[in-house]
């Protein structure tokens, strides 16, 4: 009888190594992924700095043009949609389950939220003609020409990727849901998480090098 | 077995790994938003060139809450993820640094 129990709780205890385990490769896994996604951005990054070390002038009449409270006020909701994502991961973990999902949609909308903004945000440069290669654009000097070329680029490029984290949620939603993520088996879903926020800091560093120059 | 070291970050299944997590983010994400009108604020006043190095710096700074509370660096034990984060880092700075020593160099050809 007592070798039964010590036998159940060896077993247990394997168990629960496995499970560290997964978890450990499968987040090792993720920040694998994550520092290559840096690297993408961070090549853009260098990019724009080298360009706008070039072109000072042309990059300050350029950003001047761009919707400065726009862009602030996307800051402030892919932040909160950050807060909202760590809250519902640690929601799930605490077995908080409608919490949990209620705070990931609110993410998710945040995230939707973010890309209609940045849809009129486009919308109003190519109502004005301002658009790669068009004539009112390529009329212009240089520096402007590179600095909208990369305006596009990234933030595009930005916002594909919340497109994307936003289909990924939606997933961890349906899974939540069909309770195959929970209290015990939310790896996946903060791996997800940990790609939102990913999200986030890369438009930390696009806010101010595309809106705020002086 | 107990040897095999998985340096702490280990969860057991049904324990929540982190304690005091709501208020934690949230107190986090008003310092992100008040770090936010801070750049918002700087931009608009002349500093030269500290302008950049500022909003660089404050962004740095937000990225550095998010990394260490919002994705849980801060309490990553394991020390691979002590490692490949500043190596990734270092090898980014140094792309910087030969891209700006190139273009400062380049001298003659225009």
């Amino acid at each position: 009888m007592i070798l039964r129990s010590f036998l159940e709780m060896d077993e247990a205890k394997t168990f629960v190594l496995e499970e560290t385990r997964e978890h450990t490769s499968a987040k090792l896994g993720m920040w694998l992924f994550i520092l290559s996604e840096l690297l993408l951005f961070g090549g853009m990054f260098i990019l724009y700095s080298a360009y706008r070390y070039k072109n000072p002038v042309d990059f300050h009449h350029a950003s001047r043009e761009l919707d400065v409270l726009l862009g602030t006020f996307n800051t402030i909701i892919l932040l909160t949609s950050s807060l909202s994502m760590a809250a519902s991961i640690s929601a799930l973990q605490r077995g908080q389950r409608r919490l949990s999902m209620v705070l990931l949609v609110v993410t998710m909308a945040l995230g939707l939220l973010f890309l209609v903004d940045k849809g009129f945000e486009w919308g109003t440069k190519i109502e004005h003609g301002i658009y790669p290669n068009s004539p009112t654009l390529l009329a212009r000097a240089k520096g402007e020409i590179l600095f909208y070329g990369l305006y596009y680029v990234m933030t595009g490029l930005h916002g594909l990727h919340v497109l994307v984290g936003i289909c990924i949620l939606c997933g961890m939603l349906i899974f939540i849901a069909k309770d195959k993520l929970n209290q015990t088996r939310f790896v996946p879903f903060e791996n997800a998480g940990l790609y939102w926020h990913l999200v986030d800091i890369i438009w930390i560093f696009l806010y101010p090098l595309f809106y705020l120059i002086t | 077995m107990s040897s095999i070291d998985f340096g702490e970050t280990a969860v057991e299944p049904g324990k929540k790994p982190h304690g005091t997590e709501y208020r934690t983010y949230t107190l986090v994400w008003m310092g992100l938003v008040i770090l936010t009108g801070m750049t918002f604020s700087f931009a608009g006043m002349d500093l030269g060139g500290w302008t950049v190095l500022i909003a660089l710096a404050i962004a740095g700074t937000k990225s550095g809450l998010v990394l260490n509370y919002f994705m849980h660096l801060r309490s990553e034990r394991l020390l691979i993820f002590r490692v490949i984060i500043p190596l990734v880092m270092a090898v980014f700075l140094v792309f910087i640094l030969l891209t700006f020593a190139d273009l400062a160099f380049r001298g003659g050809v225009k």
